[in-house]
Formats: C-alpha cells, structure tokens, sequence
C-alpha cells in the first residue's frame, strides 16, 4: 500500500517539479551568457496563463488534432509512474519496462507528428518530418543502450537495474558504462530538442523542430502540451542520474530514506540541468543534416559499451 | 465436433466458389460468394483454436477420404496455428469484399474473382494440414496459381500483367527449389509421410542438411518475400483487388513462415548455429530494407506492400535467434524466439489485414493510390480513418497494442542473447537489437507519414474533396480486423502460453506454457523482465479520462473557436501549401542517401523576356531500383540468352515437335533400361 | 586477482576506450585543425598509459618513454602539423569518399571485429591489462581507415599518426613496453616517416595548389 502511495506521490511530484526544472536550465543558461534572465518560476505562471486561456482551432483541424494533448499528457504521466524516481524497486516495476518506458514516449512523438500535420500548415508538416526523422534515428542508440543496461543487470526492469547498480558500485566506472551514460546523454539532448539538435528558444520557423510541430496549438491544449515536454525532460535527466548513478535512491520505504531520495534526485537534475545549460551555452545548434552524424555517435558509442560489457565477461 | 467444422470448412469454400462458378454477380451471388469464404474461414479459425486449446492433433485417414491419390491430412498445433491466421484474416476479407467487389461488376470477371477467392481460402486451410511432401506440393501449387489468377483480376490496368509475371516466376523458382528440398528430406520418394521424414532427417549427412536449409530458404524465403527475393511483392500485392491484398500479405506470405517452421524446427529438429544465424541476417536485412523502400513510396499500397517485407524481416529475426538459442541447447529462450515470431505472424496477419482493407476503402473512394492526391479523408470517412489509425499504431510497434507486444518480445529474445557462450555468436544479437529499433523508428515515421498525408489536413485534389464512407460490410471487415490488432495486444497472457503449447515437442522444445505466464503480466524466462499491456492500456485510460476531469475540477477555461491556420501572413491556405509526402521522407532520403542513390532532375522555365520570372520549376527525383538493377539484370540478361537458344529448336512445325518428343521418349527408355 | 590489479584493470581499460574514443571522435570532425586537435588529446591520454602501466607494473623505464612519447606526439607533431597546415592553406576534410556517419558506424563494427579477432589471446592471457588489448587492434583499424577514406593529404597523415598510436598501446598494454632501445627506434622511424610525408604534402600542394589526393590520377595523363 505504502508502495502505491509512493508511486502516486512520486508521479505528482514529477509534475510539480518538471516546469520548475525547465525554468531552472533557462535561468542558468541567460546568467551563463551574462542575462539576468527570467526566475525559474516563470514557467509556472506561463502554464497557468495557458490555461486561463481560449483554445483556438484550425479549421482544418480534426478531432485527432483535440485528442493528442490529452493522449502526449497522458503517456508521459504514465511514464513518471515507471520510472524509479525517489525509490527502488516499486510496485509498477511488473507492469513495464526500460522498453515500455521508450515506446510510450514514441507513442506520444508519434501522435504529436500526426496533430503537427493536422491543421495542413507547411510548417507544421516541416516540424513533424524532423521530428519523426530524429526519433527514427535516436531509436537504435536508446535500444543499445537497454543492452547493455540490461546485460549488467540481468534484467529490463528499471528497479532491477538501479538494484544491480547499487549492488555493485565497481561496476559504475566500468567502460561500458560510461560509455552507455554518454550515449545515452547525446540521445537525451535529441530525443528533448535541446541544442546541438534542436533550439528550444527558437521561434525562427526554418530552424525549429518540437516548437514548429506544436504552432497551431493555443490555450489548455498548449498548456499540456509544454507541461509534457517538461516531464519528458524531467524523465531523461533521472534516467540518466538513477540508472547510472542511482546513489540516493531510497531502497527501503522509511521517512528518512524517502527525503534523502527525494533531495538526491533534486541535486541530480539540478547538476544534470547546469551541464546542459553549459553545454547549450557553449554550442552552436547543428545544421539538420549533421545531426544523423551526431546520432552515429551516438550509436557508436553505445555498441562500444555494449561490447564491451558483453564480450569481456 | 472437429471433424464438423472441418467438413463445414471445406464445404463452405466449396460451395462459395461453386455459387461464384454460377453467377458472382448482382447482391445476391456476392453474399453468396462472400458468405461462403466468411463461413468457411470462421470454421476454419474455430477449428485451429478448438485444436490448439484440447492439444490433441487431428488426424484424417486420407485412404478413407481420398483413396489412392496419396493424400495425407494431419492438423497439429503448429498447423493449428496457422489455420487461425487463415480464419481471422480470410473472414474479415469475404466480408470485405462484399461491399469492395461491387465496383467490379461489369468490368473485371467476379465470376473468376469469386471461384479463386474461395479456392486461395481453401489451399490455404489445407496447406498447413498437409503431411506428406506430395499433398505439401499440390496445395502449394494450388495456392501459387490461384494467387496468381487474383493479382491478374485488374488485368487492364498498367503493370498488372508484369506483376503477374514476375510473381508466377519467383514463386515458380521457389518452388523448384522445395521440390528438390523435400525429394531429398524424403530420400526421393514424396508420398512419405512427414513422420518419417522426421526419422530420416535425422540421419542425413551434414552436407546435405544443409542444402536442405539453403533449399528450404530459398523456396520459402521466395514465397515470403525476404530481401533479395521481394521484387516480385510491391508489385504483385498493390495491383490485385484490395480484400486479396489484405489476403495476400496477411497470410499468403505467412505460408512461407509456416514452411520454414515446419521444415527447419519440426522436420530437421534443428540445425548449427550457423543456420540461425543466416536466418537472422536474412530477417534483420529485410526488416531494415524493407521499411527503408517503404518511406520512399507514395503509392499507398505499394507502401504498405514493402512494410510486408519489414514486418516478415521481423518475424524471421525473432525465428532466427530462436534457431540460434536451440542450436545452444538453451530450450527455453528458443522457444521465446519462436514465440515471438510467431506472434508477431498473426499480429502482422492482423495489422496488415486491416491497413490494406483501409487503403482498399481509401482506394474505393478515390479511385487513387497515389497518397500526394489525398487528403482531408479523417472528416469524410471517419471510421476508415480510426481503423486505419489503430492499424498504424499497432504496425509502428507502439503500446499497448499488438505490434508493441511482439516486438517487445523479438527484443526480449535478443537481449537473452549474454547467455550464448561463444561471444563471437553472441555479438549478433546486439546489432540485431540495433537494427530491429532502427526499423520500429522509421516504421513509425513512415505510419506518420501514411496516415497523416492520407487522411489529415487538407484534401489535395477533387476526388478526395468528394470522397464518400466505405459501405457497412467493409467497414465491418476492418473493424473485425481493428477489435483483434486491439485483443492481441491485451492478451499475451492468453496468446503467449497458447503459443508455447503449439510449440511444445517441436524439436525437442519443451512445454513452455507456464514459463511465461503470471497474471496479467508477461513474463520473460529466467524472470529477466517483465510487462504488462493490459494494466498498462488501462492505466493509460484512466488517465485519459483523469486528466480532463482533473482541468474540470480546477476550472480551467474550456472556451474554444475555429479559426485559420497560422501562415505568417499570407492571404488563405490551400493544399498545395500542405507539406507533400515526397516532403515528409525528404530528410530521411537525404540520410540514408548512401542506400537510395536518388537522382536528382531540375528544369526551370524562364519568362523568356527576363529570367526573374519563371514560368514552370519541374523536379523530379527517384532512387536507384538496386536489386533489380544489380541483382535481376544480369540475371534476366542470362535468361534470355538461354531462351534465345532453346528458340533455334523452335521451327513451328509440328512434325519436328512429334519428332522431338519420339526422341526424348526413345532416349528416357533406353535409360530406364540400363539404369 | 586481487584488490590491486582490479583497480589497474578498471583503469587501463578506461584509458584504452579514451584513446579509442579519440580516434573515433576524429572520424566525425571535418576541419584539419579539429583532427590536430583529437590527435594531439589522444596522444596526451596514451601517455598517461604509459605512465599508468608503469606505476602499476613497476617498470620505471616506462616514464621516460612516456615523456618521449609526449615530446614527440603531443608537442612536436602537433606543432609540425599547424605549421603545415599555415603554409598549405586550412583545406577542410568536406567530401570524403564514405560519408561520416557511414564513416562512425563502420569504425564501430571495426572495433567488434577487433574483438573478435583478439578474443583468443584475450582468453588465454591472464595481464590485467588484457581490457585494453582489443581497442588497441580496434585503434589500428580505424588509422587505416582514415588513410583509406579521406581525400586530404594532411588527415591521411593524421590518420597514419594514429595507427601508430594504436600499435605503440598494443605494445604497451600487450608486453608493457618493449625495450627502451627498440621503443626508441620506432618512435625513430615514426619521426622519419612524418617528415617524409611532410616533404610528400608540400610537393603535392606545389604541383596542384591542392593537398586533395584525389588529383594524384591526373599524374597518368
């Protein structure tokens, strides 16, 4: 009972602390290039401004167009509840997996793709192109990746994952696991449009790929639609920080190990969100054509892990 | 009980084809025609799942049936199987076709439409009952050239003819290539039963099991259209009526499948780990070519056609690595891989089922297959759209439905893969993982790019602006289809164990049934993960219907107006603003450019008093057909050399036809004499 | 093994995947400048190896051969190949003959085949350092490749660098350094061979304004 509880607060906190997260990367980001820049809870008073908002609708638009905020809402939450954020192994940890983790976050890529074609604008089709080509790509890096978590830990489940981990520390500076970290970073910055890949600042329409899908939307729906985007960022950054370095993660349900969680994680995407804040500081976006290469490393830093987890048993 | 139905099956088909025999035409002969495939396929799917759930094989003595012909009928498990892939896809395409066929009234033969539907329908129920090499053979034969006779039903229409063509050559090469397998398995005499053989394989020679693999590969491989041998696929399945596509690339490609189950697993129990590998390789080239060709086309079929490649390169990889497993002796984890192949053949039957019975309701409305013509098709055929949609998202491999879940478990076979002992070996399955989510990734891409050219937006030429609903028998055909891409997503807890007890005592796999199963959830062996679709379907439900109540609760504002797109200014928005198919894979073309080759055609019509002003931009651009360009040329060259040597025998007399036959007569007596 | 040689397995392993990553992160840069670069980071790390398996392996002579080493391929090279590069112009590696991505997938299957190839001295060897051996030979693959590949004179150079960077972490993971004498030699020859080259790219650059070794088949004419 006290697991479901956990689970359910868990996800409630992830959806209270992902706009602060994104809010928290601008900021660091503007004082990195000499901005005062807006406070982290900016983006707070921007989602409730969604929402107070009238929602207005393509006329070409179709009911798949209203239905696709709720769905990406939907499957990302649903996410948060798989996810072993504060504490490990949870009791949803037998319902999904690492896998079912990426295939839900496609399902809502793919229906996004599908509503950024909807209203007929250029731009939306344009976005959902890049999208999905991006998404394609990222694909096999993320699945390598699995591997050779799952190879280590002698399971998909992410509660298994983070046990076999902390189980054994030796095993964190392990080449092959620090290469799948690096791997699974750059896919990280791709699959949440951060730069090198995607400017999520951009509002030229040539350059954009999340923000060119999403144009046509307004009010509650966009208002759910960037809160999702926030809890995808949020969901990368703590499989980054707990599936490699899953330190903090409470293993037993008491108060005390559920608030040290509960910090640690904080820490975490607070570290996490100044590297990419620094690194979004430090690059330039990458011309569309060079992210596949981008992505080639990616996957060719993932295979190496794998080997040579696999192959140096 | 089983002999009814069967008796029921076979009859139906019968009578369906002998109604079609004497009128195919006007509502009533239709029904007849339909009702009978519809009846005979729902038999046929009762039979397969009363077969798989008592675990009894059913046996006909065939002297009693058929005396003296050599027939030999025995439906097992696996037969079982199969037989409800059959049933499921060949009920929801007689229903189809009811509605789909009346447009062929007065212009193509439904008279012939009718007859070889109902016959296809019936090689296909009996193939997977065959046991013996001889009834093996004719009811492939039976099932090639009825195959044929639909894919030739348009036969005015371009490129049907040569489709044909290259269809009745393939799978004619392929089935030389099974004649000689089974003469071998059998020792030359092809009325023994496949018990027997079973016995006999075992005391092969190594040399000759392996051409029996080689063989036995290349005859089903053709069948089923693994690259190289898929040319033949994107062209024959797009040109036939719609229903037969769906028939075509659901289950007729599947007997391929079947074939090399039988054959490699039931028959020779197994091979080196080699012969796996080879099967995995074949499986992982397929899955990623295929869905690579897929993104390039735009002709609707033609697209869903090549995803038939991928989705077969699917199933093999998961076959693949179950060979491999059994070759290890690691019982347990073959049978994963076979189980998730197999599953993923009827989520495939299902899935592509229904996306072509789409296409074929998309077709019928707009008379085009050409995906840059449509548009818009979401508001004037609303449930095709939703069928298509649930169709698109179980072949982009998405949960929770079906598509998800076998892919999961293709996956979960490769990533048992640590437990190979030769690394060497091993070091496949991490680049199979590889490749097997590269294709997910584009087949989701592409299923964007299907779905959302197709029936999103705005329609982009008159015929789709006037496009009308499909009548209630095909949309009845689709949605039986959509309701089981729906429950084979929901119940591996169902299909899973039922899969491991076909399975069971095929070469040696043990009885699986209750590895996999734990409630609701799936289960992989050695406890190595779990999943569950249906919680997780319901949890998605739930809060798809929390969160609304949720922005309730806390008043969000719920006003909404429709208003025009956003366009940056410009005056109003038409469909040649919309972004173009051609537009969508453009940058998938331009990474995998390598593979595609794509030439590259600009000519520009200058105003001719100043060139600031043009007049016309044409473009064209098409990618390098590799494999027939490579590959078939100089086959095809070598095939008419051939040809244009055997014509000098050729003189048109039919005195010197007389003479040759006397002499080949003469010469095989005189051999048989001293031989 | 024991507490010790667990630490200097990990580390030497780790190290031999930098090295390696180095190599690889060559493939994808384009810009002479950036391959200098890579090479001269990669460089720096194999000489921490040299110094690493010197402490481990209590072979002091390794020092000094790591403080060649870096004089050599850290400082001098380096500072050589910009110098070339001013005098010849900063061409960049635009077009080379399979593209970057082809270029990073295929450098990734080199290094599984190096695996595979190594895995029976890798079985039967009992160093701690036996991690490092297959990224060695995976290293070699991908100097030759890059000598394959690209079209430019000077990141044919580099990728030659590189290769001998790869033989010089077999040898020093492999045997923990062959003698000084010998070591010395190579390095020698390395010396010897970059120079020639050198003198090769300032002919070529004279005869074609160009360091594109594709225009090299305009000699048969």
């Amino acid at each position: 009972m006290t697991g479901y509880l956990l689970e359910i607060s868990q996800a409630l906190m992830a959806l209270a602390l992902a706009p602060g997260l994104v809010g928290f990367v601008r900021w660091w980001k503007a004082r990195l290039q000499g901005r005062r820049g807006a406070p982290p809870w900016l983006v707070y008073y921007d989602l409730r401004k969604l929402f107070g908002k009238e929602v207005v609708i393509s006329k070409n638009a179709s009911w798949l167009f209203r239905f696709t905020p709720y769905l990406v809402f939907s499957s990302t939450l649903a996410v948060t509840l798989l996810v072993p954020l504060i504490a490990a192994p949870l009791p949803f940890d037998r319902v999904g997996d690492l896998l079912l983790v990426v295939y839900l976050l496609l399902l809502g890529t793919f229906f996004l793709a599908l509503a950024g074609l909807d209203p007929g604008t250029a731009f939306g089709g344009m976005g959902a192109s890049r999208e999905m080509t991006i998404a394609a790509i990222a694909e096999p890096t993320i699945a390598l990746s699995i591997f050779g978590l799952a190879v280590g830990a002698g399971s998909t489940n992410l509660g298994r994952i983070v046990a076999q981990t902390l189980a054994h520390p030796g095993a964190a500076i392990s080449p092959g696991h620090l290469l799948g970290f690096a791997a699974l970073f750059i896919v990280m910055l791709a699959e949440t449009g951060r730069l090198p890949v995607d400017n999520p600042s951009t509002h030229l329409e040539l350059t954009m790929i999340h923000e060119a899908m999403t144009l046509e939307y307004s009010g509650r729906y966009l208002a759910l639609i960037e809160w999702a985007a926030a809890l995808r960022l949020l969901i990368f950054f703590s499989l980054l920080a707990n599936m490699f370095a899953p330190w903090g993660v409470a293993t037993t349900l008491t108060p005390v190990a559920v608030s040290v969680a509960v910090i640690a994680l904080i820490a975490k995407l607070g570290a996490l969100g100044l590297v990419v804040a620094l690194l979004e500081t430090r690059l330039a976006k990458l011309r569309l054509f060079r992210v596949p290469e981008l992505l080639a490393v990616s996957f060719v830093l993932a295979l190496l892990a794998v080997t040579s987890s696999f192959l140096l048993r | 009980m089983m002999l009814i139905l069967f008796l029921v099956m076979i009859s139906a088909y019968l009578l369906g084809a002998f109604a079609a025999l004497l009128s195919g035409r006007g509502a009533v002969g239709r029904g007849l025609v339909s009702a009978g495939a519809a009846v005979g396929s729902a038999a046929g799917l009762a039979l397969g799942v009363l077969v798989i759930a008592s675990g009894f094989p059913l046996t006909f003595t065939s002297a009693r049936l058929l005396p003296l012909t050599g027939v030999a009928l025995r439906l097992d498990g696996l037969g079982a199987f199969f037989l409800v892939v059959v049933g499921l896809v060949g009920c929801a395409a007689a229903i189809y076709a009811f509605g789909y066929s009346a447009q062929y009234a007065g212009r193509y033969s439904l008279r012939l439409l009718g007859v070889m539907f109902n016959l296809l329908l019936l090689a296909l129920s009996l193939q997977v009952m065959a046991d013996n090499a001889l009834t093996f053979l004719v009811l492939w034969e039976a099932m090639s050239l009825t195959a044929y006779w639909l894919v030739l039903t348009e036969h005015d229409q371009r490129g049907t003819v040569r489709a044909g063509v290259w269809y009745l050559a393939m799978t004619h090469a392929g089935f030389a290539a099974l004649i000689a397998m089974f003469l071998l398995l059998s020792g030359a005499e092809l009325t023994t039963s496949f018990a027997s053989m079973r016995a006999g394989a075992a005391l092969l020679s190594p040399g000759s099991r392996n051409v029996v693999f080689l063989l036995a590969l290349f005859g089903f491989g053709a069948k089923s259209g693994i690259i190289p041998l898929h040319v033949w696929l994107p062209m024959a399945h797009p040109v036939a009526p719609s229903h037969v596509s769906a028939l075509l690339s659901g289950v007729v490609i599947k007997m391929g499948i079947y074939g090399l189950v039988r054959v490699l697993l039931d028959l020779m129990g197994g091979g080196p780990a080699w012969w796996g590998g080879v099967v995995l390789g074949v499986g992982a080239v397929s899955a990623l070519l295929g869905v690579l060709y897929a993104l390039m086309e735009h002709d609707l079929k033609r697209l869903l056609a090549y995803h038939s490649v991928e989705n077969i390169g699917i199933i093999l990889i998961g076959i693949g690595a179950g060979l491999i497993f059994h070759s290890y002796g690691l019982m347990t984890l073959a049978a994963l891989g076979f189980i998730s192949g197999l599953y993923h053949t009827i989520n495939h039957a299902s899935f592509k089922g229904l996306l072509f019975l789409g296409a074929g309701s998309v077709l019928h409305a707009t008379g085009t297959r050409n995906m840059e013509e449509m548009g818009g098709l979401i508001k004037r055929m609303p449930w095709t759209a939703l069928f298509f949609l649930v169709g698109s998202v179980a072949i982009s491999a998405l949960p929770p439905l079906n598509g998800f879940v076998s892919e999961w478990l293709v996956f979960q076979s490769l990533l048992g893969g640590s437990n190979i002992p030769t690394p060497e070996v091993a070091v496949v399955m991490p680049i199979a993982v590889g490749i097997l989510a590269l294709t997910s990734g584009l087949a989701a891409a592409c299923f964007v790019k299907a779905f959302g050219i197709t029936f999103l937006a705005i329609p982009r030429s008159r015929e789709a602006e006037h496009a009308h609903e499909s009548p209630p028998s095909m949309l009845a055909g689709m949605a039986l289809l959509a309701i089981a891409c729906v429950a084979l997503g929901l119940a591996p807890f169902v299909v899973v164990p039922a899969l491991g007890r076909v399975l069971a005592g095929l070469g040696g796999l043990p009885d699986t049934h209750a590895v996999f199963s734990l409630n609701l959830s799936l289960v992989a062996p050695n406890n190595f993960a779990s999943m569950s679709p249906t919680l997780v379907a319901l949890g998605l439900l739930f809060l798809l219907g929390l969160v609304p109540l949720v922005m309730l609760i806390f008043r969000v504002n719920r006003r909404w107006r429709v208003s025009d797109s956003w366009g940056c200014g410009r005056a109003g928005q038409t469909s040649r603003m919309e972004y173009t198919a051609t537009a969508f894979a453009e940058p998938l073309r331009r990474v995998f450019a390598e593979l595609y080759r794509p030439t590259k055609e600009l000519s520009i019509d200058f105003h001719p008093d100043s060139k600031y002003f043009v007049q016309s931009i044409e473009y064209r651009s098409e990618i390098t057909p590799w494999f027939e360009k490579v590959l078939y040329g100089p086959l095809l060259w070598f095939i008419r050399f051939v040809a244009s040597l055997v014509r000098r025998l050729q003189s048109g007399s039919v005195h010197i036809y007389l003479f040759y036959i006397f002499v080949v007569l003469l010469i095989l007596l005189l051999i048989a004499r001293w031989s | 093994m024991n507490e010790h040689d667990a630490v200097f397995a990990q580390l030497a392993t780790l190290g031999a995947s930098l090295v390696l990553l180095f190599g690889i992160a060559l493939l994808w840069r384009r810009s002479l400048r950036a391959y200098t670069k890579a090479f001269q980071w990669q460089s720096l790390v194999l000489s921490g190896m040299f110094v690493l398996v010197g402490y481990f392996g209590h072979d002091p002579q390794l020092y000094l051969m790591a403080v060649f080493f870096f004089v050599l391929k850290v400082l001098v090279i380096p500072w050589y190949l910009a110098r070339l590069q001013r005098q010849v112009g900063g061409e960049r590696e635009s077009q080379p003959y399979v593209n970057i991505a082809t270029s990073l997938i295929t450098s990734g299957v080199l290094v599984l085949l190096a695996y595979i190839i190594t895995r029976p001295v890798v079985r039967v060897s009992a160093l701690p350092t036996r991690g490092g051996l297959p990224l060695a030979v995976g290293l070699i693959f991908v100097g030759l490749f890059v000598t394959i590949t690209r079209r430019k004179a000077l990141t044919q150079v580099v990728g030659f660098l590189v290769l001998e960077n790869g033989i010089a972490m077999l040898a020093v993971l492999g045997t923990y350094g062959i003698p000084l004498i010998i070591e010395l030699g190579v390095f020698l020859d390395v010396l010897m061979g970059f120079l020639v080259m050198q003198v090769f790219v300032y002919h070529i650059h004279g005869t074609f304004e160009s360091i594109d070794v594709d225009q090299l088949d305009q000699l048969k004419h």
